[in-house]
C-alpha cells in the first residue's frame, strides 16, 4: 500500500514543461520529505497529484494504493485518502468553517447520512485546542481574515479532522513562527501512523528538525536527483543548493 | 348608496363623504394612470427591462384582475397593527406621492386596487419580528406602510409568496422618525419558476437608522424600485440584496439614495448568484442633493456568475451637487474563483455542493452587513 508516481511530466497548462520525469514510491507509514531549489517543481508536483485544473500531466502516472489518481476528478482523490496543506491557503468569503469541515466530512458519508453534530463539533473543539485555535475560528469564514500561520493552522485542522492515508504538506512551515511551527510540527507527529504517510515539502531544516522524516528528496528541474536520509537536510543546509548544479556541470 | 335604517345621519354624513373620497381617488388613480406614460425603451429606467413584455404584461394582469388573497398573515403585531381599507385616505394619499423609478402608469393601477395590506404604528421597541404574508395564486396588490416612533426599535419581515403563477404587486412605505432604528426584511418567492413579483418601496429617514434586505427566488421575473430618502443629518440608511437566480428568472432592480440634507450616511449591497439564462439588472444611483455636504454615501453591485448564459446589466451611479461629500461605487461581476472552488474540491467537498457552499457564501455578506 502506497503512493506511487512512475515518470511524471507534466506541465502548466499550454505552457513550459515543469515536471520531467518524476519516480517516487511512498510507503505507507513513512514520512518523506522534498527540498529543493525555488522554482524547481515542488508545489507543482503538490498541485498534479491533487488535480489543479492549471495543470495537465504530460506522461507518466500516479497510483493510491493501487488505484489511478489521474482518473479521479479532484474530489474523488481526496475521498480516496489524499489531502493537500496547501502553501497559500485559499479564502472562502462567507463560509463558515465548521460549515465547510461538515461538508468535507459529510462527503465521506453513504449517501443520506449525516454529520453528527454534537461529536462533530467535540472533536473540532478538541482539535482546535490541540493546535492552539481560538473556539470562535469555527464561525468564521473559512481563512477570511486569517493570518498566514493562522491559515496554516487552519490547513492542519483539516488535515486532523480529514484522517487522511496520503498528506501532502506543501511549505506548511512558510509564515509560521517557532511556537506555531512547534504546534503544528507536534500535530503531524501525532498523526503518524502505520496506516498513514507524509510527503513534507519545505525550504528549511527546522521543520524537519521537528517531523524527523525518514526519507529525504531533492527536486531539482523537475527531477528527482538525490534520495538519502537525514544527512541530505544536514548537507543542504550546510552548501546549499549548488552542488546541484555542480553536478550539472 | 343605501345606509342601515338605525344609523345616525351623522354616520351616514361620513359614510357618504367616505365613499365620495373614494370614488374620487379611483377616479384620480385612472386619470393618474391614462396620463403616465407607460414604461417603454426610451425610459432610462427601464433600461434593459423589455417594458414591452413585463410592463405590458403587468398593466394588462392589474387593468383586468381584482385583489386576490390566498393569504393575509400578521403575527407579532399587537397593537401596532392596523388592517388596511380602502377608505383610509391620509394612506393613500401617502402612496399617491410615492416617488417611483420609471413606474408611476403602474403604480396608478397599484392605486386602483388599494386597500389591502396592513399599516404598522410601531411605538415599543419589538420583542419579536412583526410578520406579514401575502401569498397569491392569481393577482393582488397590498399595501404595506410602516410608522417607527422617536426611539423606538423595530424589526419587520415582509413575505411575498406566488403560487403557481401568481403576481403580487406591492408597496411599501417606510418612515423612521429620529432616534429610531428598522431592521425590514422582504423576501419574494414562487413554488415554480412561474411566480412575479413587483415590489416599490420608498424609506424616508427623519434621523433614524434603517437597515432593509431583499431576497427573491423561484420566480421567475421581479421588478425592484427602491427610493431611500434622507431628510435629517445623522440618519444611517443600509440598502441590501441578496439574490439566487436560475432557470429564466429576470431580477430588474432599481435604487435611488437622495441625500436632501447633508451629515447622513447610506450604503447599499446587491448581490447576486446567476445560473442557467438567468437575467439580473441592477440601476443605482446616489443623488446629493445642493448643499447637502458631509454626505457619506456607497453602492456596490456584485455578481456571481455561474453559467456562461446568464446576463448581467449593471449601471451604478452617482449625481452629487454638493461640496465636501465622500461617495462612490462599484460593479464586479465575474465567475466563481476556481481557487476556492479547487480548495473546497480538495477536501473531498463535491462539485455541486462546492458551488452551493462558495454560491451562499457569496451572499452571505448582504446577509450578515444587515445582521449587524
Amino acid at each position: 500500500m502506497s503512493l506511487v508516481i512512475k515518470n511524471l511530466h507534466a506541465r502548466v497548462k499550454d505552457g513550459a514543461p515543469i515536471l520531467n520525469g518524476i519516480n517516487l514510491e511512498i510507503p505507507k507509514g513513512e514520512v518523506h520529505a522534498i527540498m529543493g531549489p525555488n522554482g524547481s517543481g515542488k508545489s507543482t508536483l503538490s498541485k498534479v497529484l491533487c488535480g489543479h485544473p492549471d495543470y495537465e500531466v504530460t506522461a507518466g502516472s500516479a497510483e493510491l494504493d493501487g488505484q489511478d489518481l489521474f482518473a479521479m476528478s479532484v474530489d474523488e482523490r481526496s475521498r480516496a485518502g489524499l489531502f493537500l496543506a496547501f502553501q497559500y491557503p485559499v479564502e472562502v468569503p462567507g463560509v463558515t468553517n465548521a460549515n465547510f469541515m461538515r461538508a468535507a466530512l459529510k462527503a465521506r458519508l453513504p449517501e443520506g447520512e449525516e454529520v453528527d453534530a454534537v461529536s462533530f463539533y467535540k472533536e473540532l473543539r478538541g482539535k482546535m485546542k490541540q493546535l492552539g485555535m481560538d473556539p470562535k475560528f469555527t464561525s468564521r469564514a473559512v481563512n477570511e481574515g486569517f493570518s498566514g500561520g493562522e491559515k496554516k493552522r487552519n490547513d492542519i485542522l483539516q488535515m486532523m479532522m480529514l484522517n487522511p492515508s496520503y498528506a501532502i504538506l506543501d511549505e506548511t512551515d512558510s509564515g509560521l513562527d517557532v511556537d506555531a511551527l512547534r504546534i503544528v510540527s507536534d500535530g503531524v507527529n501525532a498523526m503518524r501512523a502505520p496506516f498513514r504517510s507524509f510527503l513534507v515539502i519545505t525550504h528549511y531544516k527546522r521543520l524537519l528538525d521537528y517531523i524527523c522524516p525518514d526519507v529525504v528528496h531533492v527536486l531539482y528541474q523537475g527531477q528527482i536527483v538525490r534520495t538519502g536520509g537525514f544527512e541530505l537536510v544536514d548537507h543542504i543546509e550546510q552548501h546549499g543548493f549548488d552542488f546541484l548544479k555542480t553536478t550539472e556541470e | 348608496m343605501d345606509f342601515p335604517q338605525n344609523m345616525s345621519m351623522e354616520d351616514a354624513f361620513a359614510l357618504a363623504e367616505a365613499e365620495a373620497k373614494l370614488n374620487a381617488a379611483l377616479q384620480e388613480s385612472k386619470e393618474r394612470f391614462d396620463k403616465a406614460e407607460m414604461p417603454n425603451r426610451l425610459n432610462e429606467d427601464w433600461r434593459f427591462g423589455r417594458p414591452h413584455v413585463y410592463a405590458k404584461e403587468w398593466a394588462a394582469l392589474f387593468t383586468h384582475n381584482e385583489n386576490s388573497f390566498e393569504q393575509i398573515r400578521l403575527e407579532n403585531g399587537g397593537e401596532a397593527a392596523a388592517r388596511l381599507t380602502a377608505e383610509d385616505d391620509d394612506l393613500r394619499q401617502t402612496e399617491m406621492l410615492m416617488p417611483t423609478i420609471g413606474s408611476d402608469a403602474l403604480l396608478a393601477l397599484h392605486l386602483k386596487s388599494f386597500g389591502d395590506g396592513y399599516a404598522l404604528y410601531i411605538e415599543e421597541d419589538t420583542k419579536e419580528p412583526i410578520r406579514l404574508g401575502y401569498v397569491t395564486r392569481s393577482v393582488c396588490a397590498p399595501a404595506t406602510f410602516i410608522m417607527v416612533a422617536p426611539g423606538v426599535k423595530a424589526e419587520v419581515d415582509i413575505n411575498y409568496g406566488c403560487l403557481e403563477s401568481g403576481a403580487i404587486f406591492a408597496t411599501c412605505n417606510v418612515q423612521v422618525a429620529e432616534g429610531a432604528e428598522l431592521r425590514l426584511r422582504t423576501h419574494g418567492h414562487g413554488e415554480s419558476t412561474g411566480g412575479r413579483c413587483m415590489l416599490i418601496t420608498n424609506i424616508q429617514n427623519m434621523g433614524g437608522k434603517v437597515a432593509h434586505l431583499t431576497s427573491y427566488e423561484g420566480l421567475r421575473w421581479v421588478r425592484e424600485e427602491t427610493v431611500a430618502e434622507i431628510y435629517a443629518a445623522g440618519s444611517e440608511t443600509k440598502l441590501f440584496s441578496a439574490n439566487k437566480l436560475g432557470g429564466d428568472a429576470v431580477l430588474d432592480q432599481h435604487t435611488k439614495q437622495i441625500h436632501h440634507v447633508g451629515g447622513a450616511t447610506s450604503d447599499l449591497l446587491y448581490k447576486n448568484v446567476l445560473d442557467d439564462n438567468a437575467t439580473a439588472t441592477f440601476a443605482g444611483n446616489i443623488y446629493v442633493a445642493p448643499g447637502a455636504h458631509n454626505t457619506d454615501a456607497y453602492q456596490s453591485n456584485r455578481n456571481l456568475m455561474l453559467s456562461e448564459d446568464a446576463t448581467v446589466n449593471s449601471l451604478p451611479g452617482l449625481e452629487i451637487l454638493a461640496d465636501k461629500v465622500r461617495c462612490s461605487h462599484g460593479s464586479a461581476s465575474g465567475p466563481m474563483d476556481e481557487e476556492q472552488l479547487f480548495y473546497l474540491l480538495s477536501r473531498g467537498i463535491p462539485k455541486y455542493e462546492a458551488h452551493q457552499l462558495i454560491a451562499e457564501g457569496f451572499l452571505h455578506e448582504a446577509e450578515e452587513k444587515f445582521r449587524s
